[in-house]
């Protein structure tokens, strides 16, 4: 565990003073990683798909990004494209930047001479059971990144390997490394996913719905240990889910996509009580609560979400919006800050729009609707 | 950008939100569209169709007796001169000269003047025979004649002896023997007393041409009546499109009638198997417990069998008597042991389905045995079924003609692809097309029925559906 | 794992009992006298044959006696060699077929692996359609097509060049191998190709290369370590039965190359009805694949962790 504590010790350092709620650098956190208008596509049979259509972020050190929305708005896309993890063809990147500390690392392998893949971005994946390959050991799996990367001998990186499971809370790590994926159960095979991701201290760790396939208790332990790992390491997470609780549970930044595009990006607490978008208002109208208080039924969202063969024009969420208007029909909006950090992509910010409705945030001067609202 | 605050008034909600943009296919439309989207499987589609019309139809349009044999036109390739001279009947001959106009060549190949003397044509040759002389080699007291169809070379490789004479006082000698239309090499080669070869040899190639008396373009049924012929006039002997075999019988009518001694073994058998299959490996599946663990270890062991070995075991074990075609005993060794193979299958099947839960929920909702059977089991297992028989098709194809190949398979005279390539590979050499047509006639049905196995298999399998 | 290799050669011994007896009713239900020569035979001779061969017990006793026979590896006398145990002539002839045999499974094996590998890598260019056209032509011609027009290009190729380059039949050397080996593998190539390629490509967008990738592990290491190795395992599985094709593919070419092996020995004998060596052929042949594919499967376990941990 000294090992834990020297990593530990030297992020705090690098955060001092910049902690809030016992979290680091809220708002303060160097933006390690910055996308900018970000566009995939993908040929296939149908046509061309537009997955993604111009996504912006900053994820900062030591500070958690939750990418959210359905299934199929591009989540995985934009951070697999990030990674070059996208297959060209059929995929394409058309447009826009990645920057890791300043440096573009778009279609690129290395950057300032370090591989970007597994050294400096780690990345667990959905399913555990599938994500690892079958035929080799844990230990071996763990082990290869630091060779590769860290120019480790076999048995220096099998070694590591074992404590890097240790670590990730893994009992009989040393007999558990010599075992195959089949042996172990779905929670061990994330831990075990986590283990590699990190083991070469990466700056920014992706988890592309990594409690999504494990039941309700195993999830907590998983992400209660990305947690603690972070704090121990300091390290960026960029998590994509599709669960609002999680979200709750781990994000301090929050993006919430749909179609394509971050409809509604700020903190969390300003996403989830200072909604100002109607489909982040939406999630939360179907989403489970257990406060007695504020007990409701839950309301699904009607619709699905439009075929991304041929986008639409204007706002993609209008024909399932309850505040659709005519202008949103060929018109795409702009995104709108409405507070710090925080911004929507939304006709109803425009100066024009005669209606804000109460359930959505308008920023603090605006946050009371007109009287005229109902007519 | 600026907007009126028309622009700004609520859309009338709930238009084309559940719209379903694409119809609904049943299982067999779906499978038939992505069928009809897989060129190759459509290209194969259209072969095979067009292989079962040759087969079924063909006999029809080219109505010609496979078994007839044409004794003019052996081994003779597809668009071969046909043309025959009408020469009086064939007249035995005494060795003495009556060369007008002799066809010999020197070895080069040139046209060269005819040779008085040595080793020469007495007459032209013709299929009817071919008459050479010769004067005494140097130092020969007897002489040898050879025939070969390739030019002798430095090799010294003469061909076959046609005739042997321990004096010198015969110089003359009559080929008859199986002449055919073309270029012979004859050579004359010395003998000493005691019949040891010299060195001492010439040769000659000669071109022979093919004749016809009048009785026999009459026999033939080539010219109505006799006086229509006259010695000098030249006939049309029968057509042959894709040419004759090594005994003279014509190829597209022995393509045709193995045709459906192939496909008959080919199809019949699949069905059969696969039926039998379906039946042991239902059983098997429905019943379960220790009939199922009994009947599917009866099934490996049958699996384990060594096959080809025992399709000949088989083969000989039901015997096959004197003017039978042994078409029945191969199918039945074919059902015999290649059942195994789609009874696992089905079994499988049938086992995975009932653990499905959509049939706990048809149970739930009281259907019966015989409505599960119909309903769910059977759509289910028909597009394995079905893919199934697709690639036992070209694999019996292959082991009928393996088998035909080696010996093993129908009885001679019957023709399939098989036996025709078997025979047909001792000509190979010099009259290719005996091998090549009925191996391209197997290939070509084993690649379509190969190419729309695998059509079959993307279009029926549901796990594909929906990707891509 | 010992329980299993026992318990799988235990199933072996009772198949190969099952297709000795298979081999033993079919065989005495041939038509015909097996006896029976073109030359006349006296009675007191036919007995004494009849007494050598067994012939006069009854059917059930001549079975068990066969049965002990091959319990302790005795096949008989040959019925057309009458001095040669089928023993003796199995070991003469047994060896070229398997040289042949060995020959062409790792032609076969080593080419499918690495053309499968290939075309996946190059799914849908231009070496992925010249490979998957060839690999068809090599599934839909048969083998004794092949053997043919190979012969025949061997033919030409000597004429061309002069001199006996490659042998065009016969056996000895490493030269009188290549091509009937070759040949004799290509369509278990074909075969082992197409799988290796549908194999490879389900491997290429697996989960677990996915995370190889996001790890930073190189092309080269992604191909070695983590895609070949499991692509291979299905194509090992259907080893047994490759081996069982290409032994009895090996009679055709044995045939068409005049190689002195077993395959050739069985047709010739299966031409004279020559019982004792069809019956003793069928039930080594029986037994060899028997454990050829037991030993394929107790390979398999050490390729793959699942099946030798279980």
């Amino acid at each position: 565990m000294t090992l834990v504590n020297k990593v530990a010790n030297k992020e705090v350092n690098k955060t001092a003073g910049t902690k809030v709620d016992g979290r680091p650098g809220i708002g303060n956190g160097d933006a390690v990683l910055q996308v900018e208008d970000l566009a995939v596509e993908f040929t296939t049979y149908g046509g061309i798909v537009s997955a993604v259509r111009g996504v912006s972020f900053n994820v900062k050190t030591g500070r958690t990004l939750a990418i959210v929305g359905e299934s199929g708005c591009g989540k995985s896309v934009t951070v697999q494209s990030i990674m070059g993890l996208i297959p060209m063809p059929p995929g394409r990147i058309t447009s826009g930047r990645a920057r890791l500390k300043g440096y573009d690392i778009l279609g690129r392998k290395t950057v300032n001479g370090k591989d970007i893949r597994g050294s400096e971005i780690g990345m667990i994946f959905q399913d555990p059971m599938t994500s690892l390959n079958p035929t080799m050991t844990i230990g071996d799996q763990i082990a290869e990144p630091l060779q590769i990367h860290r120019g480790y001998s076999y048995r220096r990186a099998f070694a590591r390997a074992i404590e890097l499971l240790e670590l990730s809370r893994i009992p009989e790590a040393a007999s558990r490394a010599r075992q195959y994926p089949f042996e172990f159960s779905g929670g061990m095979l994330q831990r075990a996913m986590i283990a590699m991701a990190i083991a070469c201290k990466p700056s920014i760790l992706i988890a592309d719905e990594p409690s999504t396939a494990l039941d309700v208790t195993i999830q907590a332990q998983i992400l209660d240990l990305m947690q603690d790992l972070q704090k121990e390491t300091g390290m960026a997470i960029i998590l994509i889910t599709h669960d609002l609780g999680v979200v709750a549970r781990m994000a301090d930044d929050v993006a919430v996509m749909y179609a394509g595009k971050i409809v509604e990006q700020g903190t969390v607490d300003d996403v989830f009580y200072r909604s100002a978008h109607p489909y982040t208002l939406g999630l939360k109208k179907a989403m489970p609560n257990n406060d007695p208080a504020r007990q409701h039924t839950l309301q699904p969202i009607e619709g699905s979400p439009p075929d991304l063969f041929a986008p639409p024009p204007g706002c993609a969420y209008c024909p399932r919006c309850p505040y659709s208007m005519h202008v949103c029909v060929p018109n795409d909006p702009e995104p709108v800050v409405v507070g710090e950090g925080h911004y929507s992509r939304c006709w109803l910010h425009h100066e024009t729009a005669p209606e804000k409705p109460p359930e959505l945030f308008f920023g603090r001067e605006n946050s009371r609707p007109p009287e005229s609202a109902n007519d | 950008m600026t907007f009126a605050p028309a622009d700004f008034t609520r859309l009338n909600q709930k238009q084309d939100v559940e719209l379903i943009t694409r119809p609904s296919l049943s299982y067999w439309q779906d499978s038939w569209l992505r069928l009809k989207a897989n060129r190759r499987a459509l290209v194969s589609l259209y072969i095979i169709a067009a292989i079962l019309f040759f087969t079924l139809a063909g006999p029809w349009l080219w109505p010609v007796n496979p078994a007839a044999q044409d004794l003019d036109q052996i081994s003779q390739p597809p668009g071969a001169e046909r043309t025959a001279i009408v020469v009086p009947p064939y007249q035995p001959w005494d060795g003495t000269a009556l060369v007008q106009e002799a066809g010999s060549r020197d070895t080069e190949g040139q046209e060269a003047e005819r040779p008085e003397t040595g080793f020469r044509l007495a007459a032209p040759a013709t299929t009817q025979g071919v008459r050479l002389s010769w004067e005494p080699l140097p130092g020969a007291t007897g002489h040898r004649v050879y025939r070969n169809l390739f030019p002798v070379g430095e090799e010294l490789a003469f061909g076959v002896p046609v005739a042997e004479y321990f004096t010198n006082d015969a110089l003359f000698f009559e080929d008859r023997l199986d002449v055919q239309p073309g270029t012979y090499y004859y050579s004359l080669v010395g003998l000493d007393e005691r019949g040891n070869l010299l060195e001492v040899f010439e040769t000659i190639a000669v071109d022979v041409r093919r004749v016809i008396t009048v009785e026999e373009a009459l026999e033939k049924g080539l010219v109505a009546q006799a006086a229509a012929l006259e010695p000098g006039d030249e006939v049309e002997l029968a057509l042959h499109p894709l040419g004759t075999d090594y005994i003279g019988r014509d190829m597209l009518a022995r393509l045709m009638a193995g045709a459906r001694v192939s496909l008959f073994i080919g199809i019949g058998a699949p069905v059969l198997f696969v039926l039998f299959g379906v039946i042991f490996g239902s059983i098997s599946g429905f019943v379960g417990g220790r009939v199922d663990a009994f009947m599917m270890r009866f099934a490996d062991f049958v699996v384990a069998l060594p096959f080809l070995l025992f399709m000949i075991l088989f083969k000989i074990a039901f015997g096959i008597g004197p003017g039978e075609s042994g078409v029945m005993p191969m199918l039945v060794a074919l059902v015999v042991l290649m059942w195994p193979a789609t009874a696992r299958l089905v079994r499988g099947q049938i086992l995975q389905i009932r653990e499905q839960g959509y049939i706990g929920a048809s149970q739930l909702l009281g259907a019966r045995t015989n409505y599960l059977i119909l309903r769910h089991m059977i759509p289910n297992t028909m597009g394995v079924i079905l893919v199934t028989i697709t690639f036992s098709i070209p694999n019996a194809i292959f082991i009928e003609a393996f088998l035909s190949f080696i010996g093993m398979g129908v009885a001679p005279p019957t023709p399939s692809w098989g036996s025709m390539s078997n025979e047909g590979i001792r000509n190979m050499l010099t009259t290719p097309h005996e091998l090549i047509f009925p191996a391209i006639m197997i290939s070509l049905t084993v690649l379509a029925f190969n190419l729309l196995g695998d059509g079959l298999r993307d279009a029926l399998d549901a796990r594909m559906r929906n990707t891509e | 794992m010992w329980l299993y290799i026992g318990k799988r050669l235990l199933q072996g011994i009772v198949t190969v009992w099952f297709i000795a007896t298979a081999t033993f009713f079919a065989m005495h239900n041939v038509p015909g006298d097996p006896l029976l020569t073109d030359r006349a035979m006296s009675p007191e001779i036919r007995a004494n044959l009849e007494a050598r061969y067994g012939l006069d017990q009854p059917l059930m006793t001549q079975y068990f006696i066969f049965l002990g026979n091959l319990a302790q590896g005795d096949l008989g006398i040959s019925f057309t060699h009458e001095n040669r145990s089928v023993n003796d002539i199995i070991r003469e002839r047994f060896p070229v077929s398997a040289t042949l045999g060995i020959l062409a499974i790792v032609i076969a094996g080593t080419g499918g692996v690495l053309w499968g590998a290939l075309t996946a890598i190059y799914r849908n260019r231009l070496p992925d359609y010249i490979i998957m056209f060839l690999v068809i032509l090599g599934i839909s011609v048969p083998s004794f097509v092949v053997a043919a027009l190979s012969q025949l290009a061997m033919v030409n190729i000597n004429d061309v060049i002069g001199r006996q380059v490659l042998p065009v039949a016969g056996w000895g050397s490493i030269r009188h191998m290549l091509i009937p080996a070759l040949v004799l593998g290509l369509s278990t190539m074909a075969y082992l190709t197409r799988l290796m390629r549908s194999s490879m490509l389900e491997i290429i967008s697996s989960d677990y290369v996915r995370t190889a990738k996001s790890k930073g592990v190189p092309p080269a290491r992604i191909f070695t370590k983590h895609q070949l190795r499991n692509a291979i395992l299905p194509v090992v599985t259907v080893l047994g039965p490759s081996i069982a094709a290409i032994t009895t593919g090996g009679f055709v070419v044995e045939l068409v190359f005049a190689i002195p092996g077993l395959g050739r020995f069985f047709v010739e004998a299966v031409q004279q009805l020559d019982y004792t060596v069809i019956m003793g052929t069928t039930v080594f042949y029986g037994a060899f694949l028997v454990f050829m594919v037991i030993i394929v499967d107790i390979l398999y376990g050490f390729i793959d962790p699942r099946v030798r941990l279980q």
